[in-house]
C-alpha cells in the first residue's frame, strides 16, 4: 500500500509497555485516515461512557495519506479523544511540523491507552521508541517544555506537548506542537495531563512511499502555483492571516461581543489585522509546506505586556477580544502568548471569562469570590483569569470547568453560550443561520471546523449564501460536515483545501483532493466515494456520541440564541430558527425524526448496527 | 445625499488617502445604486468579492439611500 504505513503505534503508558500492529487496507480505505481511522478504533476499542480524565480513556494522534507527501498542506494531524468538556467526542486538528515529523515515524497513529505511574513523553525515532521519564519538564510551559526536550532529544525532532493547564487537568487545555500551534479544543490536553504525558517527540525519514509520485508532483506544483496566484493578487490570509476577519464580520453584526450581547464592537478598527499589522507584526510564518503562509510572528516589543511569539488570529480576537469587550491590542496580544504558553484553547478560554464578566456585571458573581472586579473591557483582569485558569487557582478553579459548569454554579447556566459545553467560535449565529445548525448538531459541540458553512454564508467563498435565511442551509450543513470529514482524515489544511482541492460550486466537491488522495494511496477514490467515506466517518461518531450520553436532545442551542435576538447591527431582531432547519436536517441525514440514525442509513454505510 | 462606502483588508488600497479606517464618504446623484457606488473603486466587481449594504446581501442593483453604507472585502480568502 501506499500514501499510508499502514502502521500503527499502541502505547500502553501504564505499563510503558510500546507495541506495533498492521492496518488493515480495507480498514484503511474505506475510514480514509486521520480522523477517519481514529474513530474507528476509538468505537471499536473503548466504551464510550468511560469518564474522560480515567485511564480507560484512549488517545489517538492521526495522521492522514496526505500528510508527509508533497501535496501543500499536507502537513495536519487529529487528536481524537473523549473529551472532559463535552463529556462527548473529541477531534482537533494541528499543523506546524509535528505531524509531518510524527509520519516519517513510520507510523500512520499513535494510541495511547492507560495512565503512567509518574510524567514521562514518548521519543520515537523510527524504531527507536522510549517512554521517557519527565518530571525535569513536569510544571514547564509549552516553549520552555519543547526547547529542553529538543535539545536532550535531537535539534532535528519536533515536539507536541502540554503545558500547565494540560497538566492541571484545565478543560480547555490544548496539546500544542512546534510551540506555536494547537490541537486546541474539547480539553485534548487535560487528557493527556491525567496520563502523565508530558510530550511527544517525533522524527525520521520514512516518507510515505506513493502510488504516483510523478502525478502527485505535478499535481501539487499545479495547486502551489494557484495558491501563489492568489497570492499575487492580493490574499488577505497571506497579508493578515485571519486577522482581517473581525471587520467582515462586525460588518455582517455577528462578532461575538460581550459575550454575545451584541453582534458589533465599537472598539473593532483597534484589534483589527490592520492594526495588528501596522504594530506589532513581524513576518508571516508558515505551516510545513505551505503556500499561503497565514501564520503570524508578533512582538509586543516594550511596555507591560511585552512578549514575542504567534498569533493572535481571528478566533482569539473574537474570544478574549470581542468577547471580553477588549479593545487593548497588546493586551490581547499578550492575552494570546500566555494561553500559547500554559498551553489553552483560546476560544473557550476567553469565552469562559466573557460569562464570568457577565455574570459579574449582573450581580451573580461576587467581587469576593473572583479577588477583583471583572469588569467587560477589563484587559488586565482578563490576563489575571488566564493564569488562573492554568494553575487552578482559586475562582481559576471555577473558570478552569469552561462557561456552562461555571455559569450553572453560579446559577445561571442560561448565560453560557455553548453546545455539548463546548464555546461558540467567532460567528453569531443569530446572524449567519447556517452556522446555528452546524453548532446545534455538531459532533464535538459547537465549532466551526465541524462543518463551516460561513464560507459561504459570510465569506463567499466558493459562492455567496445570503447568512440570514434557513432556505437550503441543512443540505449545505450536511454537505459541509461530510466535506470537512474529509478534510479532516486526508491530512490537508482546510484553508487551502477548501479553496483550491474542491471544485468552485455551492455544493463544493472534492474532486483535486481524490485525486491527491489516489496519487499518495492507489485507492482509486471517485470524489463521491470520498465523501461517502467522509459520511461513515461522520455517522460512527455520531453513533459514538449517542453511546457516550450525548443524546440527540442535546441537538440544541443556549438560551440566547433562540430566545435573545440580536440588538444591533445587520441581524438585528434575529435568533436562530433552528426548528426550521432541524428536521430537514435530520431527513437528509438519514436519520430518524428523534436525531438517532436509521438501520437503513447504518447498512448503506456498512456501519456496525449497535 | 450623503453615503459611504468600506473597504476591507487589502482593497483598503483602493481607496483615496482620506478614508479613515478604510471608510470614505462620497455625496452621490439620488438614484446611484450599490453597483453605481462600488464600481468607483479599483476592485473586482465579480465573484472575488463580497459586496454588502448596510452589512445584508441585496441585488447590486438597489438604489442607496442617504446615509447607506457600502461594504465591499475580497472573497479569496475566507477564514
Ligand atoms: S493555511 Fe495557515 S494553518 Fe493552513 S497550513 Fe498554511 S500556514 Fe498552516
Amino acid at each position: 500500500m501506499y500514501g499510508w504505513h499502514l502502521r500503527i503505534l499502541r502505547v500502553n503508558l501504564t505499563t510503558h509497555k510500546v507495541t506495533t500492529e498492521d492496518v488493515d487496507p480495507k480498514i484503511a480505505r474505506d475510514y480514509l485516515g486521520g480522523r477517519g481511522w481514529a474513530i474507528h478504533y476509538l468505537y471499536k476499542e473503548m466504551d464510550p461512557m468511560v469518564d474522560p480524565l480515567s485511564p480507560e480513556n484512549v488517545l489517538i494522534f492521526a495522521t492522514g495519506p496526505l500528510t508527509a507527501t508533497p501535496a501543500p498542506t499536507g502537513n495536519r494531524y487529529m487528536v481524537v479523544t473523549k473529551s472532559p468538556l463535552t463529556g462527548a467526542l473529541a477531534h482537533s486538528n494541528s499543523g506546524g511540523e509535528f505531524p509531518t515529523w510524527m509520519k516519517r515515524t513510520g507510523f500512520d497513529m499513535y494510541i495511547f491507552e492507560g495512565k503512567s505511574p509518574e510524567p514521562v513523553y514518548l521519543f520515537v525515532n523510527e524504531d527507536q521508541i522510549e517512554v521517557r521519564p519527565a518530571a525535569h519538564v513536569w510544571g514547564k510551559d509549552v516553549h520552555e517544555t519543547t526547547d529542553i526536550l529538543k535539545a536532550e532529544t535531537s535539534e532535528e525532532a519536533r515536539v507536541a506537548c502540554i503545558g500547565q493547564a494540560g497538566e492541571n487537568l484545565a478543560l480547555m487545555a490544548a496539546i500544542m506542537n512546534d510551540k506555536h500551534r494547537a490541537a486546541a479544543r474539547s480539553g485534548v490536553g487535560a487528557v493527556m495531563g491525567s496520563k502523565n504525558l508530558k510530550a511527544v517527540v517525533a522524527m525520521g525519514n520514512k516518507n510515505p512511499a506513493l502510488h504516483n509520485p510523478e502525478e502527485m508532483r505535478a499535481l501539487s506544483v499545479d495547486t502551489s502555483k494557484n495558491v501563489g496566484a492568489d497570492v499575487k493578487k492580493g490574499s488577505n490570509m497571506r497579508i493578515y492571516g485571519t486577522s482581517y476577519v473581525p471587520q467582515v464580520t462586525n460588518t455582517l453584526g455577528i462578532l461575538p461581543t460581550r459575550n454575545f450581547l451584541q453582534g458589533t464592537f465599537e472598539g473593532v478598527n483597534n484589534i483589527d489585522g490592520d492594526a495588528l499589522k501596522n504594530q506589532y507584526l513581524i513576518r508571516h510564518t508558515p505551516c510545513y509546506r505551505c503556500p499561503l503562509s497565514c501564520g503570524r510572528l508578533t512582538e509586543v516589543p516594550d511596555g507591560p505586556y511585552k512578549g514575542k511569539g504567534e498569533g493572535p488570529e481571528y478566533e482569539t480576537i473574537s474570544s478574549l477580544g470581542t468577547g471580553c469587550g477588549v479593545s487593548n491590542l497588546a493586551a490581547l496580544v499578550k492575552a494570546n502568548y500566555l494561553c500559547n504558553e500554559y498551553g489553552m484553547d483560546t476560544i473557550t478560554t476567553g469565552m469562559t471569562i466573557a460569562v464570568a464578566m457577565e455574570m459579574y456585571e449582573k450581580g451573580y458573581i461576587s467581587e469576593e469570590v473572583i479577588g477583583m472586579p471583572l469588569k467587560f473591557g477589563d484587559h488586565d483582569a482578563m490576563i489575571a483569569m488566564i493564569r488562573k485558569m492554568a494553575y487552578r487557582e482559586g475562582f481559576g478553579n471555577d473558570l478552569a470547568q469552561g462557561s456552562y459548569r461555571l455559569a450553572e454554579k453560579y446559577g445561571h447556566p442560561e448565560l453560557a453560550v455553548t453546545t455539548r459545553k463546548q464555546e461558540f467560535p467567532g460567528y453569531d449565529p443569530r446572524g449567519s443561520q447556517g452556522m446555528g445548525l452546524l453548532y446545534a448538531t455538531s459532533n464535538k459541540g459547537a465549532s466551526h471546523m465541524e462543518g463551516d458553512v460561513a464560507y459561504e454564508e459570510v465569506f463567499g467563498v466558493p459562492v455567496k449564501e445570503n447568512p440570514l435565511t434557513t432556505e437550503g442551509k441543512p443540505e449545505l450543513v450536511k454537505h459541509f460536515e461530510d466535506s470537512f470529514a474529509l478534510m479532516d482524515s486526508s491530512g490537508l489544511c482546510v484553508f487551502v483545501a477548501i479553496r483550491y482541492a474542491f471544485n468552485k460550486d455551492r455544493m463544493i466537491l472534492p474532486q483535486r483532493l481524490a485525486e491527491m488522495m489516489n496519487f499518495s494511496t492507489g485507492a482509486g477514490y471517485t470524489p463521491e466515494e470520498a465523501l461517502k467515506a467522509a459520511e461513515r466517518v461522520y455517522n460512527l461518531e455520531r453513533m459514538f456520541l449517542i453511546k457516550a450520553g450525548s443524546v440527540p436532545e442535546n441537538d440544541t442551542l443556549p438560551y440566547r440564541m433562540l430566545h435573545e435576538p440580536l440588538p444591533d447591527g445587520p441581524a438585528k431582531g434575529k435568533v436562530v430558527e433552528l426548528d426550521k432547519m432541524l428536521p430537514e436536517f435530520y431527513k437528509l441525514r438519514g436519520w430518524d425524526e428523534k436525531g438517532y440514525p436509521t438501520k437503513e442509513k447504518l447498512i448503506e454505510l456498512e456501519l456496525p448496527l449497535n | 445625499m450623503m453615503i459611504r462606502v468600506k473597504l476591507i483588508a487589502n482593497y483598503r488600497e483602493a481607496l483615496p488617502p482620506e478614508a479613515k479606517h478604510g471608510v470614505v464618504e462620497l455625496d452621490v446623484p439620488n438614484g446611484t445604486t450599490v453597483y453605481d457606488a462600488i464600481s468607483r473603486f479599483d476592485i473586482p466587481l465579480n465573484d472575488e468579492s463580497v459586496i454588502v449594504l448596510n452589512g445584508l446581501t441585496v441585488d447590486m442593483n438597489t438604489p442607496l439611500v442617504e446615509g447607506d453604507m457600502v461594504t465591499a472585502f475580497s472573497a479569496i480568502a475566507g477564514g
